[in-house]
Parts: C-alpha cells; sequence; structure tokens
C-alpha cells in the first residue's frame, strides 16, 4: 500500500519535473502566423533574382537555367543592353523572366546551372493563389529591390532628333 | 585512277586514293580529327594547329589537314603526344578568347566550346589579363567581336571563294592579327552572312539574331526560301511563332549550305507592321477593314451575279503561290467558266519545252551545274539574279576547272573566272553565241543558261544552234520567282480565247478582275472603270488599294504545299508558325468556292497534290522524296498547257537583284537596310 503512494507520487514527480522543465526551456513550435516562420539556410523557396553592387540586374538571359529546368517553368526573352538602356551587366538582359509556380518543383537545379548567380531560392513560401495565372511570377516580382545608395539603372532619354 | 595508297590509321589498314588527305582519309574511316580552319569545299589553310596527328618516323607532329595520305605511313590520332598537343593548341586559342559563353550567341553550338568539352584541359593557366578590343558593327547584318575569334580564316575564305567577293581579309601581325572588311570600316559585300555561318565561333554575329535566344530554345522548320527561283532550302528557327533565324547549317536540300541574303535574313516582312490582318472591304469609296465572312460573302456574291450574266471575269494569278494552290485556281477558272486566267511569266520555258520537244533529261539542275565540263550563261546577271546557281558555277570552276563562257549585255561577277565572255545588247545575244561555237564544241557536256531576253524565235534559235554542236548539253530556263515554274506548269495561262493579264487590264468590258499575290497594276492601269476587284495579297499593294475587296493572305512560310523551283525540282513547303487574321490562299479559294456552291473537290494540300501527280504531266514524281523533304525535278515535257497559248512577247523578267525581291523585298526591313539596296544588274 505505502509502496504504492509512493511509486504514484515518484511518477507524477518525475511527469511534472519534465512539464516544469520544458516550461523553462525556449520552444520550437513556430508561432506562424502570428510571427515570420524561421528557415535553414539551404530552404529552397520563392526564387529571388539578384542584383550587383552597382544595381544592375546580374542575370545575362543566358537561357541556362531555362535549359536545366526539369519542369520547363521558366520563360525568358532577351534583349541586348545599348548606350540608352543599360539593365544588367553583361552584353544581354532579360527583357522578360517568368518562372510558373503552377509547374515549379523547387529542385534548385537553376539556381545551380546560373553562371552569374543571378538567380536563387529566397525563403518565401507564401505561393498560394486563387487562379492559376496569379502563379506565373515576372521579373518584377522577384528581383530585389536596388540597394540604398546605388543609382538604379537609368534608361536615358533618346536624343533629340538632328543629334 | 592510279593504285590505291596502303597506310596503318591508329593501327587500322587502310587504303586511300593518292592525294587524300589525312583528315579526309580519317572521317571516311570513321575517325574524328579535330580541326578549325580545315572546312570541305575550300582550300587549305593549317592555321589552326588542331589536326596534329603523329606520324612514325616524322619528328614533329603533322597537321592532317594538308597531309596526303602515302604509302605504307603510319598515323596515330589518339597517341598521348597527340592528345597533349590538342589540349595545348586549346589552351593557346583560349588565351584571349573571352569566357563569355553564357551571352555569346554561339553558346551551345559552338565549336570551341565543344572542343574544349572534348578535348581541352579544365583550367587554363594562363593569369595574365586578356588582349580586348571593342565589338565592331560592319553592316546591319554582320557584327564582329575580335577577341573571340581564332583566326580560322573560315570567313575569309568562304567569301573569297565561295562567293567571289572578296570582302574579308586579315590585318596585323601575330596576337594583333584581326579579321577586317574590305572598306576598311564597314562591309560592302553581299550581306549574305555566309561568314557568320561558317565561323565555328561567336566572333562573327548576326544582325538579325543577335541576342534573341538560345539555339535549344528554338524549333528548326526545313521550308523552301519564298524569294528568287533558285529553291533553295533554308530551315526557320521558330520560337513562340516567330521566325528568329533562317539557316541551312545541317545541309539539307539542294542548296547545302548555301544562302543569300534573302533566304537568311529576307524572312521578316512576316512581321511588317503594313502586313494586313483583316480583309478589307471598299465602302463608299474607302477600303475599310471588316470580317472574314463579310468579305467572303460578298466576294461569293458578286462572282455569281456576274457568272450568271456571263460576265467577263479575269483572273491574274501567283508566282509565289504553291503547286496546290495554282492547281486549285485553275480548276475554279474551269468550274466558273473563264479562259482568262494568267499569270506573270519571267522566262520563256514553253517554247523551250516546246523546243526541246519533250527530249528526256534535257533539264539541268543545279548539281549538274557543279558537275558540267563546261556553263554557257547567256544574257543572266546570275551573281546577282540567281546567286545559287552563280555559287554552283564558281564552285565548280574552283573544284573541277569547267570552262565558262558568258554572254551578257554587261559586266558581271563570272566574268572573273569565265573562259570567254562577250557583251551583247538583249535580243542580240545569239549572234555572239555562234561566235562561241569552236570554244563549246571543244569543251565537254554544256549546261546552257539563259534569261528573259531569250525567248520565242531567239531561244529556238539557240537550241538548234546547241543542238548542231553535238555536244550533250542540257538547259536551265532561269525564272525569277520561287513558284514562277510550277504556276506556268499549273497552267495559269489564258485557256482558248482567253486574255493574257496586259489585255484583261487593257479590256474596257472586264466585269471582275481577281489578282491572286501579284501586282500587276505597279506598272500598268486598269481600263474597265466598272470592274469588280478582289486583291489576295499580304501587304496592300498598288493592285490592293484599287480593290473593290481585299483579303489578307499567309505567306509561304506560313502554308504546307510545293513549289517547283527553276530547274524544274519540286520540293515542299513546311509550315513555320501560324499567322493571325490572314489565311492561306488555298483556304480562301474554297471558301470562296463554297459560297459560290462549287464542287472543286477537297482542299487540302496533300490530296491536291496527289491529284497534281495524276493529272499534270511531268509531275509523277516519287512522294518519298517529296515528303522526305528531298528534290524530286520534273520531267520535261509541257506541264498543263500547250504552249501556243503562252505567248514568248509577254515574257518579263523581275530583274530583282540580290536586294530587291518584288513584293516582299519592299516590306522587308533588312533588304532595305542594307547600304548595297536596291543594287543593280550588270555593274562591275
Amino acid at each position: 500500500m505505502i509502496d504504492e503512494v509512493i511509486g504514484s507520487a515518484s511518477a507524477i514527480a518525475k511527469g511534472l519535473s519534465i512539464t516544469l522543465k520544458e516550461m523553462l526551456s525556449p520552444t520550437v513550435t513556430e508561432d506562424y502566423p502570428d510571427a515570420p516562420p524561421k528557415f535553414q539556410e539551404r530552404f529552397r523557396g520563392r526564387h529571388v533574382l539578384e542584383r550587383d553592387e552597382y544595381g544592375l540586374e546580374k542575370c545575362v538571359a543566358c537561357f541556362l537555367c531555362a535549359a536545366a529546368c526539369p519542369a520547363d517553368c521558366i520563360y525568358i526573352a532577351a534583349e541586348e543592353n545599348t548606350d540608352r538602356v543599360r539593365i544588367s551587366g553583361g552584353e544581354r538582359y532579360a527583357s522578360v523572366y517568368n518562372i510558373d509556380y503552377n509547374r515549379c518543383i523547387f529542385c534548385g537545379y537553376c539556381v545551380e546551372a546560373c553562371p552569374t548567380d543571378a538567380i536563387t531560392h529566397g525563403h518565401g513560401f507564401e505561393l498560394a493563389a486563387y487562379e492559376t495565372s496569379a502563379l506565373i511570377l515576372r521579373k518584377e516580382q522577384m528581383l530585389v529591390p536596388v540597394p540604398e545608395g546605388v543609382k538604379p539603372p537609368v534608361i536615358k532619354e533618346p536624343a533629340p532628333a538632328g543629334h | 585512277m592510279s593504285d590505291l595508297v596502303k597506310f596503318t590509321l591508329d593501327g587500322r589498314e587502310l587504303q586511300a586514293a593518292p592525294g587524300t588527305l589525312v583528315i579526309d582519309a580519317a572521317k571516311k574511316a570513321g575517325i574524328e580529327i579535330p580541326a578549325f580552319c580545315y572546312y570541305e569545299g575550300l582550300s587549305l589553310q593549317a592555321a589552326c594547329r588542331m589536326c596534329l596527328v603523329e606520324v612514325k618516323g616524322a619528328p614533329k607532329l603533322l597537321a592532317a589537314c594538308t597531309l596526303p595520305v602515302a604509302e605504307n605511313m603510319v598515323i596515330e590520332t589518339e597517341s598521348p603526344t597527340v592528345v597533349d598537343a590538342r589540349k595545348f593548341t586549346l589552351e593557346f586559342l583560349l588565351t584571349n578568347h573571352p569566357l563569355d559563353c553564357p551571352v555569346c550567341d554561339k553558346g551551345g553550338e559552338c565549336e570551341l566550346q565543344d572542343m574544349v568539352f572534348r578535348y581541352g584541359a579544365g583550367e587554363s593557366r594562363f593569369t595574365e589579363i586578356k588582349h580586348h578590343v571593342d565589338e565592331k558593327q560592319w553592316s546591319p547584318v554582320v557584327f564582329f567581336d575580335a577577341p573571340r575569334c581564332i583566326l580560322c580564316y573560315r570567313c575569309v575564305r568562304i567569301c573569297d571563294e565561295g562567293m567571289g567577293v572578296k570582302a574579308l581579309g586579315v590585318t596585323n601581325r601575330g596576337a594583333y592579327s584581326e579579321i577586317t572588311p574590305n572598306m576598311g570600316s564597314h562591309l560592302e559585300c553581299d550581306e549574305c552572312g555566309a561568314c557568320i555561318d561558317i565561323c565555328p565561333v561567336g566572333a562573327l554575329t548576326s544582325g538579325i539574331y543577335r541576342y534573341q535566344t538560345r539555339p535549344w530554345e528554338m524549333d528548326h522548320v526545313g521550308t523552301i526560301c519564298t524569294h528568287c527561283g533558285d529553291g533553295c532550302k533554308t530551315t526557320l528557327g521558330v520560337r513562340n511563332n516567330e521566325i528568329i533565324r533562317g539557316n541551312n547549317r545541317d545541309r539539307s536540300g539542294i542548296n547545302g549550305e548555301f544562302l543569300c541574303i534573302k533566304g537568311r535574313y529576307a524572312f521578316d516582312f512576316i512581321n511588317h507592321p503594313d502586313r494586313l490582318q483583316s480583309p478589307l472591304m471598299r465602302v463608299n469609296g474607302k477600303l475599310e477593314e471588316v470580317s472574314w465572312s463579310k468579305a467572303l460573302v460578298a466576294v461569293a456574291q458578286k462572282f455569281s451575279e456576274i457568272k450568271a450574266a456571263s460576265g467577263k471575269i479575269g483572273i491574274i494569278g501567283s508566282n509565289r503561290t504553291s503547286n496546290e494552290e495554282n492547281f486549285y485556281l485553275r480548276k475554279f477558272a474551269q468550274a466558273i467558266g473563264t479562259p482568262h486566267l494568267d499569270h506573270r511569266r519571267t522566262g520563256d520555258i514553253a517554247t523551250l519545252l516546246d523546243a526541246l520537244s519533250g527530249r528526256a533529261d534535257a533539264l539541268a539542275t543545279a548539281e549538274d551545274l557543279y558537275t558540267a565540263q563546261s556553263v554557257l550563261v547567256v544574257g543572266a546577271d546570275l551573281a546577282q539574279q540567281h546567286p545559287f546557281l552563280a555559287f554552283q558555277m564558281r564552285a565548280n570552276w574552283r573544284h573541277h576547272q569547267s570552262r565558262t563562257f558568258v554572254v551578257t549585255q554587261g559586266p558581271v561577277r563570272e566574268d572573273a573566272f569565265a573562259t570567254r565572255n562577250l557583251r551583247a545588247e538583249p535580243g542580240q545575244e545569239i549572234d555572239a553565241v555562234t561566235t562561241l561555237a569552236d570554244d563549246l564544241k571543244s569543251s565537254g557536256d554544256l549546261i546552257v543558261v539563259f534569261g528573259d531576253s531569250i525567248r520565242g524565235d531567239s531561244l529556238r534559235k539557240l537550241v538548234s544552234f546547241i543542238a548542231s554542236l553535238g555536244v550533250p548539253a542540257k538547259y536551265i530556263c532561269l525564272l525569277d520567282y520561287s513558284n514562277s515554274r510550277g504556276a506556268f506548269d499549273m497552267g495559269l495561262i489564258p485557256g482558248d480565247g482567253g486574255m493574257s493579264a496586259p489585255e484583261m487590264l487593257a479590256a474596257s468590258d472586264l466585269d471582275a478582275l481577281w489578282v491572286v499575290g501579284a501586282n500587276p497594276l505597279a506598272d500598268a492601269a486598269l481600263a474597265s472603270q466598272n470592274a469588280f476587284v478582289v486583291v489576295q495579297d499580304l501587304f496592300l499593294t498598288e493592285t490592293a488599294q484599287r480593290a473593290d475587296i481585299v483579303l489578307p493572305a499567309a505567306s509561304a512560310y506560313e502554308k504546307t504545299g510545293t513549289v517547283t523551283n527553276t530547274c524544274g525540282q519540286v520540293q515542299r513547303l513546311s509550315k513555320a508558325l501560324n499567322v493571325m487574321g490572314a489565311k492561306p490562299d488555298l483556304d480562301i479559294f474554297h471558301l470562296i468556292a463554297r459560297g459560290m456552291r462549287l464542287d472543286l473537290g477537297p482542299a487540302q494540300p496533300d490530296k491536291i497534290f496527289s491529284e497534281i501527280r495524276a493529272t499534270v504531266k511531268g509531275y509523277d514524281i516519287p512522294l518519298p522524296v517529296i515528303a522526305t523533304g528531298g528534290a524530286a525535278l520534273t520531267n520535261p515535257v509541257n506541264g498543263n498547257v500547250p504552249h501556243a497559248a503562252a505567248s514568248a512577247a509577254l515574257v518579263r523578267g523581275s530583274r530583282d537583284t540580290l536586294f530587291t525581291s518584288g513584293t516582299l523585298g519592299r516590306y522587308s526591313p533588312i533588304l532595305s537596310k542594307v547600304m548595297e539596296a536596291p543594287g543593280g544588274l550588270y555593274r562591275k
């Protein structure tokens, strides 16, 4: 009888000790959506198109990401940089860069293929949409903002006629 | 032929004819010796050092591209020394070559890239700063990026030997050597782009294709160029329903790699802003856009009314529409009972076929021009008007020392290698030709190439003169548009009591004029004030401006069918892209016929072609040849018409140069952008 009481008390104490210990230790559960979730650095989320230190786009429209993509979800149209319009550091830039997130499987091959480190996986994951067309993201939606203190790529006005 | 030479290649006992180059012998045996500067058909250069092989007994490695096989020669192509030599050669080539493959247009189809991948070293030991030169634009077509150049001289040789233009050379010495155009800062040449296509790296790039896409992104559609009558195959790179480039690197078709500026770049008329995209109908004296159904109903109604009233309907067909369309149009004309059917004839093929009176094997092809022992050109500036035929003749002269005789009204490029060249005014050429009798007699088998000034009686004279020489002779009657020959063979010729095209325009009582893909009012007036004019065309031409109804038509790149080239070879068109607003002429004919309740049979190109093969004389050609993209020669018998209907007096050449191409040329931005445009015939 006494053994039974002691046994129960020790079991309760043991159980409560874990409870108390866990109450005092930091939580591991994410508070999402009340707080932003934390990711491992290697997490492959929504793509981010990078800029170089001068604010120019790193993408030179080499199409290697589109070639590497097993889901065929990247669409690019290339255009040449000119004196008037300079968008990227190379000779050409992507005038259109779309990723179709209906098809993307987040395999990371595009990031691996990129010779200029222009495309990276960000940690964005809130991709739900009410219609599939909203899942096709344009270049403008994926580009990082122009870094502070750097002038954005300027599109100069054409020289007036006669010059 | 003397005895074969025995030699050993990579341990294999082989034999080859004396004088065979090691690189060729190896290729025949299935052994690849890599090379940049060696190019089949061009003179030897031995500049790139990529093809070095080890020959037993020779103190150094030897260049396989200039080394003929010799008796008991022992050659190694994969020995450690050779493998090392290739690696070092590539390392040297890469010292100044920028590693900008991601932005280089050649990336993905670059020979240097492939070679480095296969034979090269992964890393370079060259850490110094690369010699940089800024990119130059030599013409609207050609851009040159000197650092990428590996100085293989292919461009210099193709321009000099292949085209006979000599527009490129090399300046400076050593590491500073640079390909330079003939005018110092810019090119004045054929603008054919052969140098760009032949460049193994991305040093020469095309102004049209530049930075547009990458080679693996395109679909490649092999079709027949819609410009001149030579019938070159052009492989169109299509991406997103847009033609991005044209070339023929796969050497399919009769022309191998050859293309002129029109075949390579002048597909841009299809996207011209003035291209018609909706039918137009004259309402209160002005052409207004209407729907297809409204326009087609109006045409069918009006034609039915005129037919019921036994009015005169004149039909002028096209030199550029397919055989199927021309055949169907002729059936249409018969069904509505009008004999007034014609097209603009640019060469007197009718008289030629009649004069040859069905003689078999009397028509030459472009391939024959490369093998014949002698060629007689009468009344044509081939390099301008028929660049592919001129290219074949030049190649024949370079490779086989053929003899060329030229009788023209002014200087032509063929003069440079002609055995004899004579000048004669158009119409007077026959007298000059007869003075060549002795030369022609002693020159072996002969091909006679003649232009539009040789027609009717003078053509008969020419044929009987050539027959009197007693040498085997074949003929090429030069016709100027992509399907001029087909239009004639399909019978777009006046029937019994029918009017010719000029007569239709001059007839004041014409009730209706139906013009398909032609522009007869460019240099003539329509006499009949009240004629109901229907025009099918891509653009609002002078004729279309006079029309009551204009129906937008699809170009040859936007439909299937077959065309017959100037030599009489039938080839198939492949549809490269879909087009908005316009319809193929065949569909338009069919819809009008349906509106008029005419039964003209099926309107699918394949079915009509079977009908053509069964009914048109000379067109019972093997279907597999056509279906697989080959060229089948028609038999030299008078196509679908008695020659008497085709009056020789109406033969009128287009006089197009390398830089003009009728209506299509006017709407091709690239043809008008090059400074040579519009060019001219018989100029030095």
